[in-house]
């Protein structure tokens, strides 16, 4: 009897001991939700090899455990972004999604992400909705908001570029979000709406567009257009003379993409939620993404990659301070979580109650006919606390 | 409503119409002879914008306007060759399926080779600045590409009515077993109007790679707009390809002042509008789906 016992307790110690070591080994697995293809293909791009970057750093594991990180095309389209998700949760019982670029898919996937009960942390998406109307308790963005952006520039635009302003709007969630709050601040900074034009997602040719703003009669074009259609603009803008006759203000100026403009066609002034020169560290790391994937679109760190770096690492860095998978102890460690080697000029800080991350942008202007990596002058710096929206004008508290 | 405005998108309808035709030109020809819906048309004219930019940033503009064409020439050769070939005289849907599927394979190809940034040429300097007559402001090479484009279809229409093999291609778009009958080897005819297409593709690549900005997927982009251009002018037909091209410039040009939200639509609308009318489109005479149901 007692060599009975004595075996029972010896095998089931041995099933213990096997089934930890097991889930030691048992990875991480982590969905990244990101297009391939569509408008945004080149930034889905850059935004993975900074999250392959962050893994990196983090020696391919958390918690002793590898991470393991599998890859959806978002294709840039909500619906397809949602299906995939819904089958990475179902299928593989992923709880920790990261991805985006769009903000039609970044509201599409943190729903998903919402019912479903897993972490998505939207690395490059900057519609209000997202931690606005749209905001849950899954779901944590990266990019500062448009209502940063905007109100971050608004005052410089209309005091230095102009006070007649004609908004160019890429007609989905997102660029909404640019134009309303560039109406929002005409009043504030004392400008005045001239026209507005809203321009289709996967439109090549913008001639039609550009004749209108032509005759528009406007000092500042605040245009909200984004991926290959925002390259496209941008180059059929030099193109037409458009910086000779206004200033043009991009809401949210991807820098990078004004290394694929030709030089004597560049002009823009934008908003960047980085610059590549801002700190030693980031240079540092603009040289990493370059030797690692040389293929990558310009010599600086990526706005996108920047972001799915820091999503990562936020992420991680909460599964090792939660000290567990658990969904709701990892959502717990990202709220109010303040990333200190961030790489930015001031630390970032995730505001609990909208799940916003929180840190630095930067307003500059490109340099016509400059060449090289240098062809932006930062004009000045703005903290995105002092412009992101207060409770007050954005009645949601996620910690409830 | 401001009338300069509304000359300006005129005028820059028909700038965009004269584009679309050079696209869509190919496109009909090898749908009228060939009896082929080639999907890789788009990606002949991918390639061709690609090969511009390549070229004239190693070399010089002059020469990438011709070298590109003509890379896109042999390519399309070896796509008839070995693929197309295999599929004429059957459904048109064989056609189809074999020119997309190569198309979407060849898009990866361009993906690993040029990555999947966009790029933009530079506007040569002979070609820079505006137009400016008032308030009237046009850029000054969309022009020049246009008059580009426009030489290529005049040239093209001379081509096809005064040469004997135009003759021949014309007489094979509306019965090719009549031109075996006559004696003419109909395998080469086809294949030089496939070839004669693909170099038209890599044509409207070179005028579309400064326009629009170089990406992978461009060519899926103009390629339901080419096929709906040729489907409203009549398969193989060039005057009505470029009556097509300029009808879907100038609607979509000009419903950017009423409903500029919903400009891709237009070229649908025109389509059906056509097709409700005259089914074989303006000046076609042939279908090739009225030939399979036959």
């Amino acid at each position: 009897m007692k060599n009975k016992l004595l075996f029972f307790s010896l095998t089931l110690i041995a099933l213990v001991v096997f089934s930890l070591v097991v889930t030691a080994q048992e990875p991480v697995k982590i969905g990244i939700v990101s297009p391939k293809s569509g408008n945004y293909a080149d930034h889905g791009e850059m935004e993975r090899i900074g999250m392959y970057l962050a893994v990196e750093d983090f020696g391919g594991k958390v918690l002793g455990r590898p991470i393991e990180l599998i890859e959806v095309d978002s294709e840039t389209n909500p619906d397809i972004a949602s299906r995939r998700t819904k089958t990475l949760i179902e299928a593989q019982d992923v709880k920790f999604f990261l991805g985006a670029v769009s903000s039609s898919v970044g509201i599409a996937v943190g729903s998903v992400c919402h019912e479903l009960g897993s972490i998505y942390i939207c690395t490059n998406a900057n519609s209000d909705t997202i931690t606005g109307v749209d905001a849950n308790k899954h779901t944590f963005r990266v990019p500062p908001n448009m209502a940063i952006l905007v109100r971050g520039a608004a005052k410089y635009v209309a005091e230095n570029l102009g006070k007649k302003w004609y908004f160019v709007t890429h007609d989905y969630s997102w660029g909404w979000s640019g134009t309303e709050w560039g109406r929002k601040m005409l009043d504030k900074v004392g400008a005045v709406e001239v026209g507005e034009v809203k321009i289709p997602m996967n439109t090549r040719d913008m001639s039609s567009y550009l004749l209108q703003l032509v005759n528009s009669g406007a000092d500042v074009a605040c245009v909200t257009v984004g991926g290959f259609d925002g390259i496209a603009l941008y180059n059929q803008m030099g193109e037409f003379g458009i910086f000779d006759k206004m200033k043009v203000w991009w809401t949210l100026a991807d820098y990078p993409d004004s290394y694929a403009i030709p030089p004597e066609q560049r002009g823009r002034y934008g908003m960047m939620e980085i610059y590549w020169k801002a700190t030693p560290e980031l240079i540092e790391f603009s040289k990493r993404i370059h030797d690692k994937y040389p293929g990558a679109i310009a010599n600086v760190t990526e706005t996108n990659s920047y972001h799915g770096w820091l999503g990562m690492k936020a992420l991680l860095t909460a599964i090792e301070k939660a000290g567990t998978t658990d969904v709701d102890s990892v959502i717990k460690s990202l709220e109010g979580l303040i990333i200190c080697d961030n790489k930015q000029p001031d630390p970032t800080y995730i505001r609990p109650w909208d799940h916003q991350f929180i840190d630095t942008m930067f307003f500059g202007h490109d340099i016509p006919g400059a060449e090289g990596d240098d062809i932006t002058e930062v004009l000045f710096t703005a903290p995105c606390k002092d412009f992101a929206r207060t409770m007050t004008e954005n009645p949601i508290d996620l910690t409830k | 409503m401001n009338t300069t405005l509304c000359l300006a998108l005129l005028f820059n309808g028909i700038v965009l119409g004269l584009i679309w035709s050079v696209i869509a030109i190919g496109f009909s020809l090898v749908l009228g002879v060939g009896q082929t819906i080639n999907f890789a048309h788009g990606l002949l004219f991918t390639f061709g914008a690609y090969f511009f930019f390549s070229i004239s940033r190693n070399t010089s503009f002059w020469i990438a306007v011709i070298a590109a064409p003509i890379l896109v020439a042999i390519m399309s050769l070896f796509l008839e060759v070995v693929l197309v070939r295999r599929v004429y005289g059957q459904d048109p849907l064989f056609g189809l399926l074999i020119t997309f599927g190569f198309a979407i394979a060849m898009e990866e190809v361009i993906r690993m080779v040029w990555g999947k940034a966009a790029y933009s040429v530079s506007t040569p300097i002979f070609a820079r600045g505006q137009l400016i007559l008032g308030n009237f402001v046009y850029s000054r090479f969309r022009i020049l590409l246009a008059l580009f484009a426009l030489t290529i279809l005049l040239l093209v229409l001379w081509f096809m009515s005064k040469t004997s093999f135009g003759a021949i291609v014309k007489a094979g778009m509306f019965n090719s077993e009549m031109i075996s009958a006559l004696g003419h080897n109909l395998p080469l005819l086809r294949t030089l109007v496939f070839v004669m297409g693909g170099l038209l593709a890599g044509l409207a690549g070179v005028i579309g790679a400064p326009l629009w900005s170089i990406k992978s997927g461009m060519g899926t982009d103009v390629l339901m707009p080419g096929f709906i251009i040729a489907l409203i002018g009549g398969l193989g037909s060039i005057k009505g390809t470029i009556i097509g091209g300029l009808l879907v410039g100038i609607t979509t040009s000009l419903a950017v002042l009423v409903i500029p939200r919903f400009t891709d639509i237009i070229p649908y609308v025109m389509l059906i509008a056509v097709l409700f009318y005259k089914p074989k489109g303006l000046y076609g005479e042939v279908t090739i789906l009225g030939e399979v149901r036959e």
